[in-house]
């Protein structure tokens, strides 16, 4: 696993476009430092390897589809509420491509 | 040539349901931008996806038919990737367990059959539409979440016109089971070719060089055979082929480079945590088969050995199964069926193709075609008559009948009387017999037009042909 150090959390905080305080960091540390411990412990529990990782908590089927019927739909006013930029009923973006 | 292509293609198809793949918005092509959408569409915290059961047994229908093995758990996944056409940051699809997997559609070259091996066909979600303009993109989230089939062919096709071919299949696939429109212009059916070139003999795959943006089945084939013949110069002139995405330029008929590919991204691909896997009951798989509707090759046979038709006539019906659909709709009140596919493809098709307009445009119910169909072989009315009626008929869509009534039509078909014109014609000038018995067949048109002149028209032509045979050559 990679190691986790105040570089990295630095780092990913920029990608992730937050701002962290140094204890907000120092206490993030701290929780990867448990989480790692605890990983330790679990890689010396025998034949952990031949374990098929589990993708949910518990075995459930379900077998519900939803009917084909328009139901929900929101104005398009609601819709755009949130955009900085409109224009013609879309959203207007810088172009990236 | 020494070089032998290798041809793999992603096709992607969007599904005919009402809403989308996830969310109960609905899908309408023509609605304003942003105004077919919901919470879910735009990530809003607190949704979540719910499965469209439509667009399962559609895709359901098209595993069956590619003669695919059927996954009776549905699993998705998320495939991460930070872009503005997702607004969730990435899209829910089927990478570990596609719903169909180990398929194959048969396509037929110069009367040779073949077999093209199909990878995987699996259900996703369609991103939003980006319009691009010089300095700003534009976003539509209508599209957002329509519901969308992968199919993934293996890399076993070597030529464009194979690779259209396959194409073509899978667009009458789904335009006969009605689970997609598969309109390549308007982006229902999109495609994706994978092509790389290698030694013939050689077991080792070349550098693959990906192309996109193709809009039409033409354009398939022309792309491919371009790229064909742009790597093959440069593998004799001893340049590497660089791993990039080229799109067809219509207009230059060549493909353009549009980014090189660099390190394969990474989706970082996980099971979608907000749906719990999905059982289908036998009974569900089985019903989704069975009431897919009829596809091309069962339809073309029936329309060869129940109806009769020319093949020709029959292989022009299906281009559009609607054309198919309404010519059987008129073969359900008539039985002269050849007339009839005679009449769909000279008189309709070629009215709607002149007026630009498509057979769903059409206005004219299929009963009153049959009964003008009737008219027509029972000779109450005479070719001429016939467009005549259909001219009017196309404006106010009523019955034939009543139309020839009102226009005051007859035929006539009373041997004496159009024997008594004949006659007269021929006995008033003799000339007329030697010079048809010295080979001047024109003099037969001639008298015809005598013929209807003095009938106003309504002379039954093929009984009055007869006569004047008969009595020219008495």
């Amino acid at each position: 696993m990679k190691e986790v150090t105040k570089e990295v959390l630095i780092d990913a905080s920029n990608r992730l476009l937050f701002t962290m305080s140094d204890s907000e960091f120092n206490l993030l540390l701290e929780e990867f430092e448990i989480i790692k411990k605890q990983m330790d412990l679990m890689g010396h529990i025998e034949g952990v390897d031949d374990v098929e990782p589990m993708t949910f908590p518990y075995e459930v089927e379900v077998s519900y589809l939803r009917e084909d019927s328009p139901k929900e739909v929101i104005s398009k006013e609601e819709a755009l509420k949130n955009a900085k930029n409109v224009k013609d009923g879309q959203i207007k973006l810088p172009k990236v491509v | 040539m020494n070089f032998e292509a290798v041809i793999g293609l992603e096709i992607h198809v969007e599904m005919k349901t009402k809403s989308k793949m996830f969310s109960s918005a609905p899908i309408n092509f023509s609605d304003e931008p942003n105004t077919d959408t919901t919470y879910l569409d735009f990530a809003f915290p607190g949704t979540m996806p719910v499965v469209n059961k439509e667009a399962v047994r559609k895709a359901i229908q098209m595993c069956n038919a590619l003669h695919m093995e059927i996954d009776d758990e549905l699993w998705f996944d998320r495939k991460n990737y930070f872009y503005s056409d997702l607004p969730k940051g990435y899209q829910i699809t089927q990478q570990a367990r596609p719903i169909g997997k180990n398929g194959y559609l048969e396509i037929e070259i110069d009367g040779e059959k073949r077999k093209i091996g199909i990878e995987r066909l699996h259900m996703e979600e369609d991103t939003c539409k980006q319009t691009h303009f010089n300095d700003y993109t534009l976003l539509d989230y209508n599209r957002a979440g329509i519901p969308l089939i992968e199919i993934v062919s293996l890399p076993v096709m070597h030529t464009g016109l194979e690779a259209r071919k396959y194409v073509e299949k899978i667009r009458e696939f789904v335009t006969f089971s009605g689970v997609s429109d598969g309109k390549m212009e308007e982006g229902s059916l999109r495609c994706d070719v994978n092509i790389s070139l290698r030694p013939y003999g050689s077991e080792k795959f070349g550098t693959k060089v990906e192309i996109k943006n193709l809009n039409s089945i033409a354009n398939i084939e022309k792309a491919i055979d371009y790229e064909i013949l742009r790597q093959s110069r440069l593998l004799f002139k001893g340049e590497d082929i660089i791993q990039e995405t080229r799109r067809f330029d219509e207009a230059k008929k060549e493909t353009i480079l549009m980014r090189v590919k660099t390190d394969a991204v990474d989706y970082k691909y996980f099971t979608e945590p907000n749906i719990t896997p999905i059982k289908l009951s036998k009974e569900f798989i089985i019903d989704a088969i069975n009431s897919c509707p009829e596809l091309y090759d069962s339809k073309l046979n029936r329309f060869l050995n129940d109806y009769k038709l020319e093949r020709v006539d029959a292989e022009i019906l299906l281009n559009n199964v609607s054309l198919a659909d309404f010519f059987e709709e008129i073969c359900k009140y008539s039985k002269y069926y050849i007339s009839i596919s005679k009449f769909v493809i000279t008189d309709i098709l070629g009215y709607l193709n002149k007026s630009n307009l498509e057979i769903k445009d059409f206005n004219v119910e299929p009963k009153y075609i049959a009964e003008l169909i009737d008219l027509l072989q029972n000779k109450e009315v005479n070719s001429s008559q016939g467009k005549e009626i259909f001219n009017h008929l196309i404006k106010e869509n009523r019955s034939p009948i009543k139309i020839k009534e009102e226009l005051g039509f007859t035929v006539i078909s009373d041997d004496s009387v159009i024997r008594n014109i004949v006659t007269g014609i021929i006995n008033k000038d003799s000339s007329l017999v030697t010079s048809f018995k010295n080979g001047k067949t024109r003099v037969q048109g001639f008298i015809m037009g005598q013929v209807m002149k003095e009938l106003k028209g309504k002379a039954n032509p093929v009984l009055a042909n007869k006569i004047i045979l008969e009595e020219l050559n008495k």
